[in-house]
């Protein structure tokens, strides 16, 4: 198995969910076992990939670009010639490793979290053409099948949010996900149309290379880059898009974990990190993805603080870990957000997980329904306490390393750097609380916890694995751990070939970034913990600032007075030029005039022989008399 | 013996052939027994078979062409007779007339 081969990845799930989709309901146990076996071989293959990549790297060195393996797909002489293949470098691999091995766990998981739903069978057939469609969306060489698995995740994450589809909420939820994601695959969608008609081509590293030759006109790479990053938004869920991903959490939680966390909304990542180079050579471009993405941590901090929803303050966590992959692709440092995007998949999930220990024992995600779990699933509290301080960037911990490789890269941007730290302390004391509130004091509804445990096997083993690797992932930056992993140099200079970089440490912002989240971590517990009335007694000192979070900056009722006034008002007007002038006009008119000079000529038919026989005899005399004076 | 054709000029054969197919049309057109229109459809039917064989006889002697389309014309009337009798021996049967004009039941 060589990275040629890589084609083989995306359509082991995807033959999973034919399967599934077709046959699911006769499988013993619905084929849940189909979709567990494809993803494992999928990440067993990965493991294969990665292999053969290291050896390449070991063999050419830096000068290792990646390999493509693409077959011909479509062909017009001179105008058009479309491939469909795969490309393999080493943000593929990262991606690759990232993706197969969290839905592998969140598969597994799902055995015992799932268990019993109405529509097991079909969620096991959608998760599998999600893994298909992502796997296919970071191994694609071109924009075409990469705007193809785009969508695809795009419709398996509406699927997915809507999985309690009985739920008012849920329905709505899945509904607002699709259509603000929708947005910015518009521009997705504009963008590539644009970039391949001045280039000629769809092939990707072709379109960077005929970018940089200049062959591209400035206006239209601003347009293209401006568009693709609006695609990049709506699926990572940054400002002003990001209101769908809290609202996303309706779905089950494995999803939340394994689409809402670690693989789709890091999609847009993913993209801004491969087309780098395009933001690169446009002015503003690289500073417009470090605005939007410092606007998302920053807010998405301060709402964290505030919401009560166990999995909505970790969907407000992801959010800010977006903004700050977005932070560092700002600065030009790809390989810190690379580096954040591979750790953050491990703890994120496993913090989404736990979540999902916590909502499957006690059936309430509010934390005012829950408290005091701790002793009754210490397993879940030992392992969310992990993801949550890796969250917290505590040292040592996945989260830690690439937080600082990131603050590092801001050195040179004082102002992005000052608002990063102040999120850092903000980031710390919410995931404390969310912690302290969840499992440590007096349950809050006693009643629903008598019956709290640990769940299966299914569900434990994949919190400790995860837990494992958000323990050790962050050593990989090391350069002797990174050759013993096979990779020479250091994972700095695999993890993104663009721009090869070593990981320094910074001693004074290491030292400053520790205390600045042991002080948040320090402030939680003070809060939450010794003068638990303090909270409460703050927030209703600051009760407009606290209404201005917990409504989420209002933002979501602007949206909704926009769609109300504007959207609807326009589809009004629509609406009555579609009733009035297309169908009852345009429809309707040539229907009636047709039918009224068929009701005149209805009396033409008498139904009696003689005047059909007077009209043919007419007829042909006339004709006759025509012929004869033509002919004359 | 002299053929035909140099006794009597063609013009004649048409002129009957003319008159026999006019008064077939007035028959069609004024009769209202269905049998009566089926015999003024048989006069017009013999008006074109004399044509046929008229015009066969002056253009090309030889042949049989249009001889062969005369005797087609006879035997497509004698089944259209019988079709045509059949059906009116139904419609009298079903309404109890045989008159066009009465069975009108085919119109909007």
């Amino acid at each position: 198995m060589g990275m040629t081969d890589a084609w083989v990845l995306p359509l082991l799930p995807a033959a999973a969910f034919v399967v599934l989709a077709l046959f699911g309901p006769y499988l013993p146990r619905k084929g849940d076992w189909l979709a567990v076996l494809a993803i494992g071989s999928v990440f067993v293959l990965t493991l294969l990939i990665v292999a053969d990549f290291t050896d390449a790297l070991a063999l050419q060195g830096e000068d290792f670009a990646g390999v493509t393996n693409s077959i011909q797909w479509m062909e017009v002489p001179g105008y058009l010639e479309l491939n469909f293949g795969v490309h393999v470098d080493a943000i593929t691999i990262v991606m690759l490793v990232v993706v197969s091995f969290v839905a592998f766990m969140v598969q597994v998981y799902s055995l015992g979290y799932m268990k019993g739903d109405a529509r097991y069978g079909w969620y096991y057939a959608v998760i599998s053409l999600f893994v298909a469609s992502m796997l296919a969306l970071v191994l694609a060489d071109n924009f075409l099948l990469l705007y193809f698995s785009w969508e695809l995740v795009g419709l398996c994450s509406y699927l997915l949010i809507g999985h309690y589809s009985h739920l008012r909420s849920a329905a709505e939820a899945s509904k607002k996900a699709f259509i603000t994601t929708r947005l910015g695959d518009v521009g997705l969608l504009i963008a590539i149309i644009l970039l391949w008609r001045e280039t000629g081509t769809m092939n990707i590293q072709g379109v960077i290379a005929a970018a940089e030759a200049g062959e591209v006109g400035r206006e239209i790479l601003t347009a293209s880059v401006v568009l693709l990053f609006l695609g990049a938004m709506g699926k990572s869920a940054q400002f002003p898009f990001h209101v769908w991903l809290p609202d996303a959490m309706e779905g089950p939680t494995p999803v939340s974990a394994l689409i809402h966390a670690a693989t789709m909304v890091v999609a847009g990542v993913y993209l801004v990190a491969r087309l780098l180079p395009l933001f690169e050579l446009v002015a503003g471009g690289t500073e417009l993805v470090l605005a939007i993405g410092l606007v998302t941590t920053i807010m998405s901090a301060t709402m964290g603080l505030v919401m009560t929803d166990i999995k909505r303050v970790i969907a407000y966590s992801t959010l800010n870990s977006l903004g700050l992959m977005f932070v560092a692709l700002g600065v030009g440092s790809p390989a810190a957000a690379m580096l954040y995007l591979f750790t953050h998949a491990f703890f994120k999930a496993l913090l989404f997980l736990g979540a999902g220990s916590v909502i499957h024992a006690t059936e309430r995600q509010d934390v005012s329904g829950l408290g005091g779990l701790f002793s009754k699933m210490p397993l879940t509290g030992v392992t969310f306490a992990i993801g949550a301080l890796s969250m917290a960037g505590l040292p040592f911990l996945a989260g830690f390393w690439a937080k600082d490789e990131i603050l590092v890269a801001l050195l040179e941007n004082k102002i992005a750097f000052a608002f990063v730290l102040l999120t850092l302390p903000l980031t710390a004391m919410y995931m404390m609380r969310v912690f302290v509130l969840t499992f440590l004091g007096e349950p809050k509804e006693p009643e629903a916890q008598e019956h709290a445990h640990e769940g299966p096997p299914t569900m434990a083993v994949p919190l400790v694995l995860l837990a494992v690797l958000t323990l050790v992932t962050g050593f990989v930056v090391f350069d002797q751990v990174g050759r013993a992993m096979g990779f020479p140099g250091g994972i700095g200079e695999v993890i993104y070939l663009y721009g090869p970089h070593a990981f320094e440490f910074n001693v004074a912002v290491t030292l400053g970034s520790i205390a600045l989240v042991a002080a948040g971590l320090g402030g939680g517990w003070y809060a939450w913990v010794v003068r638990p009335q303090l909270p409460a007694s703050v927030m209703a000192r600051l009760q407009p600032v606290h209404a201005l979070l917990v409504n989420a900056y209002y933002l979501d009722a602007l949206y909704q007075a926009i769609i109300d006034r504007v959207v609807l008002a326009g589809a009004r007007v629509i609406a009555w030029f579609d009733r009035n002038v297309v169908n009852d006009t345009g429809i309707d008119g040539p229907a009636y005039t047709t039918g009224f000079a068929a009701y005149l000529m209805k009396f033409q038919q008498t139904g009696k022989l003689p005047n059909y026989a007077l009209a043919m005899v007419i007829g042909i005399v006339a004709l006759a008399l025509v012929a004869f004076s033509l002919k004359a | 013996m002299e053929a035909v054709s140099q006794q009597i000029p063609l013009e004649h054969f048409l002129v009957l052939s003319a008159i026999l197919f006019s008064i077939g049309v007035y028959g069609v057109l004024t009769r209202r027994n269905a049998v009566l229109i089926l015999m003024s459809v048989e006069l017009m039917l013999n008006a074109a078979s004399i044509n046929m064989v008229a015009f066969a006889a002056y253009a090309s002697p030889a042949a049989f062409t249009g001889i062969i389309f005369a005797i087609f014309i006879i035997t497509i009337a004698a089944a259209e007779v019988g079709l045509a009798l059949a059906i009116i021996l139904r419609i009298f049967r079903n309404r109890g007339t045989a008159n066009v004009d009465e069975v009108d039941a085919l119109k909007w």
